[in-house]
């Protein structure tokens, strides 16, 4: 296995600072996307949901940047935990590429913030996720060449994720009452379209870091995308049950459903946890084989 | 299951040049070599890398070493050992963050011969 970086507790702190990090963008993100795409469709309880999971996660969002600064000055400190106030270490985290991207996520998930202010302020919160998900563009691989590709497309493969995961509350808000029904069919028309932004945006990436299918063998950028790739196939399966069999039963009323169609929601939620955790390791722990 | 991959992960990894953003890594001495004396500790990078900690580690404990290259970055890492190395074998650890921002470490071992 090549490409591996050696994993100590900090490393292991990271990965879960890190996967935080990206749960919570992606939740900030898409709760103001589902408010704005679906606010003519959507139940006023269901967008008040969507625009406090964008503030909540926001919130987090921020506070989990600065630990992550800390782990960051503790992991290239070699001090251990003392390394995370270490003003000089932290300096250097500052003016390291997460210094720029922590810039842009900041000032992403404060505009976020504004999704409460009526009329205005969604559209304020609008160029906070715009700013949320050209931040991850910032650091680590993407800033490598060709560097205006790779950072197109790790956004819109961002904003995609985004619009998915940040819907998967008010969905499961949404199925608790019949009238949910055509918000579910809405959704998943325009997931469909979503999800095929995911993963064209998503492969051409991957091709680009790994530079051939070969390179996914043998390396341990392979396997953990191969573990990322199965987990996202296990979602798309559930997704592709939802919209097929479980929405449609829903619609007309069926009592099982209800209940069925919740659980289905929940797994996903599940599943997007494992797949945050298998990114954070991917970008943490790996190197991607162009860079072999 | 993520979990035990991740475990089999780190245990088949052997303790390698984690050096992943500098494929052209060349040290003095080289990884594995025995040498007869050594004046000075070197590495070389493809690409800016600023080594913020080093150590020198023997099987007695820690040696004092004089770093040459500050804590910037840079592309060629120097540093001299304060007294002669006594025969025996040595490890060098370092760490440090790479250009794009990830941390990065690495080590390389030698051996000194009477």
């Amino acid at each position: 296995m090549t490409g591996l970086a050696p994993i100590d507790g900090l490393v292991v702190l990271a990965i879960l600072a890190k996967a935080i990090d990206y749960g919570a963008a992606l939740l900030a993100i898409g709760g103001v996307l589902f408010s704005i795409i679906f606010s003519q469709r959507a139940e006023a309880s269901v967008l008040r949901l969507a625009r406090q999971l964008a503030v909540g996660a926001a919130l987090v969002g921020l506070a989990v940047l600065a630990v992550r600064f800390g782990i960051r000055a503790a992991r290239i400190s070699g001090m251990g935990l003392d390394g995370a106030i270490d003003p000089m270490m932290l300096g250097f985290v500052w003016e390291s590429p997460l210094g720029t991207a922590a810039i842009w996520r900041g000032m992403g998930e404060l505009a976020i913030l504004t999704v409460l202010i009526p009329r205005i302020g969604r559209w304020i919160a609008l160029a906070g996720s715009l700013a949320v998900a050209i931040s991850f563009a910032q650091v680590g691989h993407s800033l490598g060449a060709p560097r205006a590709p790779l950072a197109i497309l790790l956004a819109l493969h961002l904003l995609a994720a985004a619009f998915w995961v940040g819907a998967l509350l008010p969905l499961h808000r949404a199925a608790r009452t019949p009238a949910g029904g055509d918000l579910l069919h809405y959704f998943g028309n325009a997931a469909a379209f979503g999800v095929a932004v995911l993963i064209v945006a998503g492969v051409a990436l991957a091709w680009l870091l790994a530079g051939s299918a070969a390179a996914l063998w043998g390396t341990a950028y392979g396997a953990a995308l191969l573990a990322k790739v199965g987990l996202v196939s296990a979602l798309l399966g559930l997704a592709a049950l939802n919209k097929v069999r479980l929405v449609p039963a829903f619609r007309v009323g069926s009592p099982s459903a209800t209940t069925a169609l919740r659980r289905s929601i929940s797994i996903e939620m599940l599943a997007v946890v494992l797949i945050l955790l298998a990114t954070a390791t991917l970008t943490t722990v790996t190197t991607p084989p162009v860079n072999l | 299951m993520i979990k035990q991959t991740l475990l089999g992960l780190a245990v088949t990894v052997i303790p390698m040049l984690a050096a992943a953003h500098s494929k052209s890594e060349a040290t003095t001495p080289a990884n594995g070599a025995t040498v007869s004396d050594v004046s000075e500790l070197s590495m070389r990078f493809d690409d800016p890398m600023r080594i913020i900690s080093v150590t020198l580690i023997s099987p007695d404990g820690n040696i004092d070493i004089e770093r040459e290259t500050g804590m910037d970055p840079a592309t060629e890492f120097r540093a001299m050992p304060v007294e002669a190395l006594e025969p025996g074998s040595y490890r060098f650890d370092w760490r440090g963050m790479a250009s794009d921002g990830h941390p990065m470490q690495g080590s390389f071992s030698f051996t000194v011969a009477e």
